[in-house]
């Protein structure tokens, strides 16, 4: 990602674009399985959402390679789609917007008490 | 057997080195493996999360390979590290299945 690409977020846009065409490619089901992997996967991303592009291009790569061999979506992924995605997002180092509550809440509860005891 | 999933989960990663230090393989034969072993319930959404994680673990290392059919393929094979993780997941493994089998004999 260059300068160019950070402020506009062009890059984004021509991942977007590229993912786009190869889920069209794939049968129905696996499309259908493809968009509820992006709303499980959108509580992880960051302010861009730059750092789901690897994960989603790894997702994607499954889904390519299981349709390719006939495999049924659901044979590829089962019931848990939410699971699965919690599991990707955290191999990938991807953190939720959560942990990231948590956190600030955890700083301003710690910066409250040092200053009652101060 | 059913419900097994919650049992297997801490030693899927361990199974999963097994397979991939027996010869170099592909997610989907893994999951196939794993199937024939008995283990039903094991899809390949879980072997792949797996198989990241073990990559990211610097565990294994991974060619891309073309395949006959669609995109290319990922497969894996064992490096030093991940041959090192292995023996340790079955010094683990001999312990905690000698520690249970005793428990069930009632001896000490």
């Amino acid at each position: 990602m260059n300068f160019w690409e950070k402020v506009t977020g062009s890059d984004l846009t021509r991942d977007w674009k590229a993912f786009g065409a190869r889920v069209e490619a794939l049968p129905d089901d696996y499309q259908e399985a493809w968009n509820q992997i992006i709303a499980h996967l959108f509580p992880y991303g960051d302010f861009t959402g730059r750092n789901l592009t690897p994960i989603l291009d790894s997702a994607l790569g499954l889904l390519e390679v299981s349709a390719a061999d006939g495999q049924s979506v659901h044979e590829v992924l089962g019931d848990d789609i939410q699971g699965f995605c919690t599991a990707l997002a955290g191999a990938a180092g991807a953190r939720a917007q959560r942990d990231r509550w948590r956190e600030q809440l955890n700083r301003t509860v710690a910066r409250k008490l040092s200053r009652l005891g101060g | 057997m059913d419900d097994l999933t919650e049992m297997l989960k801490g030693t899927l990663e361990g199974c999963v080195l097994e397979i991939i230090g027996s010869e170099e393989t592909y997610g989907y034969a893994i999951t196939r493996r794993l199937n024939e072993l008995g283990f039903a319930d094991v899809i390949e959404g879980t072997v792949y999360t797996i198989l990241l994680r073990l990559e990211r673990n610097g565990l294994v290392q991974v060619t891309k390979r073309p395949s006959e059919v669609g995109p290319p393929r990922k497969f894996y094979a064992l490096n030093d590290a991940g041959r090192e993780e292995l023996a340790k997941f079955w010094a683990k493994w001999q312990y905690l299945s000698s520690r249970i089998d005793r428990l069930r004999e009632g001896g000490r």
